[in-house]
């Protein structure tokens, strides 16, 4: 094939251009730090990047949604803690006054007792965490009357998603706690005393009542309805225990997928440095030979050598 | 037979000599000229005389100057020419589209959908939170911004590509007129015998820069012009007559249809009602060249990715809308759009306005304990909203989540991209091999041209010194007479 300085020269600017655009791309890799840069890169890989980005931001979300249940059960369960406290104090007073004498100081020592029993229950059933009163279901206002006792908070359950189509309830009903439901039950006498579910609030109020008038058989259910009061809601700090230890399996559990996504993610997409740099070392040396060869080939001329 | 004879061979010599150094000389001086094919001197002796008893030349003349060509590999070129400007036109567009779609290395549409639905998750956590219902309608803003600046950057790609035409077809215009002119000159110069090897340079070249801009047909004539039809069959050029070829903006929003004049010199003015129509919208994928690529770009990539983010628009407006007006807003309004309900194009896509805060319907009714959703608290709706992120829509492609559809497309974006930036490679390499297969055959070498001179000069030298010897000869003759 006959060969002219022109296609020499076309030749030359053609590699070295090709030698320019892998330079280019190696420059590129390492300054991004990336593999792929853009979806022609490599569409397919793109997809499932773009897929495991998904998911990871997903992981995060649910990560972000599982701290703010446990902060919510957690709160609940300080609560719950209160309350159990007290009803100890609760159920001794009621242990007291079924095994002691009914004399007049003890019984409106024991009647004011419980009255501020009850009333730091209510209390406590009225807490909030920002705006937001836990123990009212779905409502948002204060759910118990601070005097009465009266629940007018709902009994749904404020779930959030921890996982693709799983939620826990981040919420204790109140009206379920401490009212034995919604409406209030009945509160326990004779051969229901010490049945469950148990109108809490209703039962001291009836045990102060029973107290005060020296019912003995009054006194002998208030007993029994505290006993089964103490267990139920230490049943519900053991729900809650429960949920917060879900949680926890559930936090740890996106932990250990998201660590493994973004090793994959890293994987495929991080550039190897190292291979980088040795393809970029030799990309170099092929182009320094190009040019020296380019700078030496396009000098030679017949005409040096003519007189 | 006389010493006079060896004056008339050393001076055919000469002249003969002196053309051929005229040549090397036009063609060093060409040597970077484009589409210039090199020359060469043909060279044969003077017919034979038998006056001195036995045959003998009486010189040199020129046969001929011959033009180093190859037609098949012309024809390849223009061919070549025509898909690898079509594939460039195309490459280039799809590399202004890319980086809308590149998630990988910008927040884009991907990243405002999951956001989106990231707030719906963030208000189940708190209902009747004032930030939270806030950070909703802020996000929704920036999904809606988001739409509306993909849909503007493929429109402005679809918009520039319609500009684009007006001047490829100018260029095809002013090209097939130099064609036809060079076409007169062609005719003009065989007329009284001359030799026309720079026009025919110039008519290839001429084709070669035409079947840039749109696919070509030429057809050469045995007087040595060309003629050239389009695609369509439609003449472009016929001998000495040419048409135009241009653009007629038509419809709402006005776009290009390409339209072809009447053949004359000048060619008869534009009449769009009675003209050739060449291309209309969709109909110029035949085209080839620069000008098929820019109208396949505006008819059907553009429209194909805008058609897709449209339908992507129009599925999220009407699956929030239909979850949303089921939910109760704080207010304890109901049937409130999330979006506007008319603008289900990624253009016209929008909050609806009436849409704030308290309106956002994050509750739903709970049989016996929340009938009539009164309660703040209520969160059962923001949680199907948010559970719209990971459930499967019916899109024309078949069944995906809003994220998995954008991905696809993602996906589709950087196949058509890498797919135009490979065949634009491969059409370059082979176009260049037939460039170099051609300046094998035709380019200058200077190398070549240069011994070429040495050997014409030192040919021209010989001949002068036989006009010397035979100088003295007639010197020596003419003393014996004195």
């Amino acid at each position: 094939m006959r060969v002219t300085p022109g296609m020499t020269a076309d030749n030359a600017v053609y590699n070295l251009q090709q030698g320019r655009v892998a330079l280019d791309s190696l420059q590129e890799q390492i300054a991004s730090g990336s593999v792929i840069n853009r979806p022609s890169d490599d569409p397919l890989s793109t997809r499932q990047l773009l897929d495991l980005q998904e998911q990871i931001s997903a992981g995060d979300q649910y990560s972000s949604n599982i701290t703010k249940a446990s902060l919510l059960l957690n709160v609940t369960d300080t609560a719950l803690t209160g309350m159990s406290g007290l009803m100890q104090q609760v159920k001794k007073i009621a242990g007291d006054m079924v095994s002691g004498t009914l004399d007049a100081s003890s019984i409106s020592g024991a009647v004011t007792s419980l009255t501020q029993l009850k009333g730091q229950m209510i209390d406590l059933a009225n807490t909030q965490i920002g705006n937001q009163y836990i123990f009212a279901g779905f409502k948002n206002s204060q759910p118990f009357d601070t005097t009465t006792g009266a629940f007018s908070g709902t009994g749904d359950a404020l779930n959030l998603e921890i996982a693709n189509g799983s939620t826990v309830a981040t919420n204790i009903s109140g009206g379920n706690l401490l009212r034995g439901g919604i409406p209030a039950a009945a509160v326990g006498s004779g051969a229901t005393a010490g049945g469950s579910p148990v109108d809490i609030l209703g039962s001291i109020e009836a045990l102060i009542l029973a107290i005060s008038g020296q019912d003995t058989a009054g006194i002998v259910d208030g007993a029994k309805n505290m006993k089964a009061a103490a267990e139920q809601i230490v049943a519900a700090q053991t729900d809650v225990a429960g949920r917060l230890v879900r949680l926890s399996n559930m936090q740890s559990l996106i932990d250990s997928n998201q660590n493994t996504l973004k090793s994959i993610f890293g994987d495929m997409q991080n550039v190897d440095y190292a291979k980088v740099g040795v393809q970029l070392s030799q990309q170099t040396t092929a182009f320094n030979a190009a040019l020296s060869t380019t700078a030496k080939l396009s000098q030679l001329s017949l005409l040096d050598y003519m007189r | 037979m006389g010493i006079g004879t060896i004056f008339d061979i050393a001076s055919s010599g000469i002249a003969a000599q002196r053309l051929a150094i005229e040549v090397t000389g036009e063609n060093i001086a060409n040597v970077n000229t484009a589409g210039y094919s090199r020359q060469q001197v043909v060279m044969e002796n003077k017919p034979v005389t038998t006056a001195n008893g036995f045959g003998l030349g009486t010189g040199v003349q020129i046969a001929t100057v011959r033009r180093s060509y190859d037609g098949m590999l012309q024809l390849q070129i223009v061919n070549g020419n025509s898909s690898y400007q079509e594939n460039l036109a195309k490459q280039s567009a799809l590399e202004q589209i890319e980086p809308s779609f590149n998630e990988l290395a910008s927040d884009g549409l991907g990243k405002a959908v999951e956001n989106f639905f990231g707030a719906w998750q963030d208000l189940s956590a708190n209902p009747s939170g004032t930030a939270e219902r806030q950070a909703l309608l802020s996000r929704s803003q920036i999904l809606v911004d988001t739409f509306h600046q993909m849909d503007s950057r493929l429109a402005s790609v679809a918009q520039t590509a319609d500009n684009n035409l007006v001047g490829i077809t100018a260029e095809v215009t002013d090209n097939a007129r130099n064609l036809a002119l060079v076409n007169t000159q062609i005719l003009a110069t065989q007329s009284v015998g001359g030799n026309a090897n720079e026009l025919l340079d110039q008519r290839d070249l001429l084709l070669q820069k035409l079947s840039e801009k749109v696919g070509i047909t030429s057809t050469l004539a045995s007087d040595g012009t060309a003629s050239v039809t389009l695609p369509g069959g439609e003449q472009l050029v016929s001998g000495t007559g040419y048409a135009t070829l241009y653009t007629n903006a038509t419809g709402v929003p006005p776009t290009n249809d390409i339209m072809l004049s009447g053949i004359g010199n000048p060619p008869p003015a534009n009449v769009p009602a009675t003209d050739t129509v060449v291309a209309t919208v969709g109909g110029g994928d035949a085209l080839s060249g620069s000008l098929g690529g820019t109208l396949q770009i505006r008819d059907s990539v553009v429209p194909g990715y805008l058609a897709k983010l449209d339908e992507m628009a129009s599925e999220l407006v009407s699956a929030v809308n239909t979850a949303h007006a089921a939910g109760y807003g704080l207010d304890g309004t109901t049937g409130n759009d999330f979006f506007d309900a008319a603008g289900v194009t990624s253009g016209s896509i929008a909050l609806d306005g009436a849409l704030t805060a308290t309106k956002i319907g994050a509750a739903l009714p709970v049989p016996v304990t929340d009938p009539a959703p009164t309660s703040s608290g209520n969160n059962v709706n923001a949680l199907a909203l948010a559970a719209l992120k990971s459930s499967s829509v019916a899109f024309s492609t078949g069944g995906a989540t809003f994220a998995g559809f954008f991905r696809a497309m993602v996906g589709e974006v950087g196949v058509d991209t890498q797919g135009a930036q490979n065949v634009t490679a491969q059409g370059g390499a082979f176009l260049k091999q037939l460039n170099a297969l051609r300046s094998s055959n035709s380019s200058v070498s200077l190398d070549e041209e240069l011994t070429n001179l040495t050997k014409y000069q030192r040919a021209f030298q010989g001949s002068a010194k036989v006009i010397n010897a035979a100088t003295d000869m007639l010197d020596i003759v003419l003393g014996m007479v004195r």
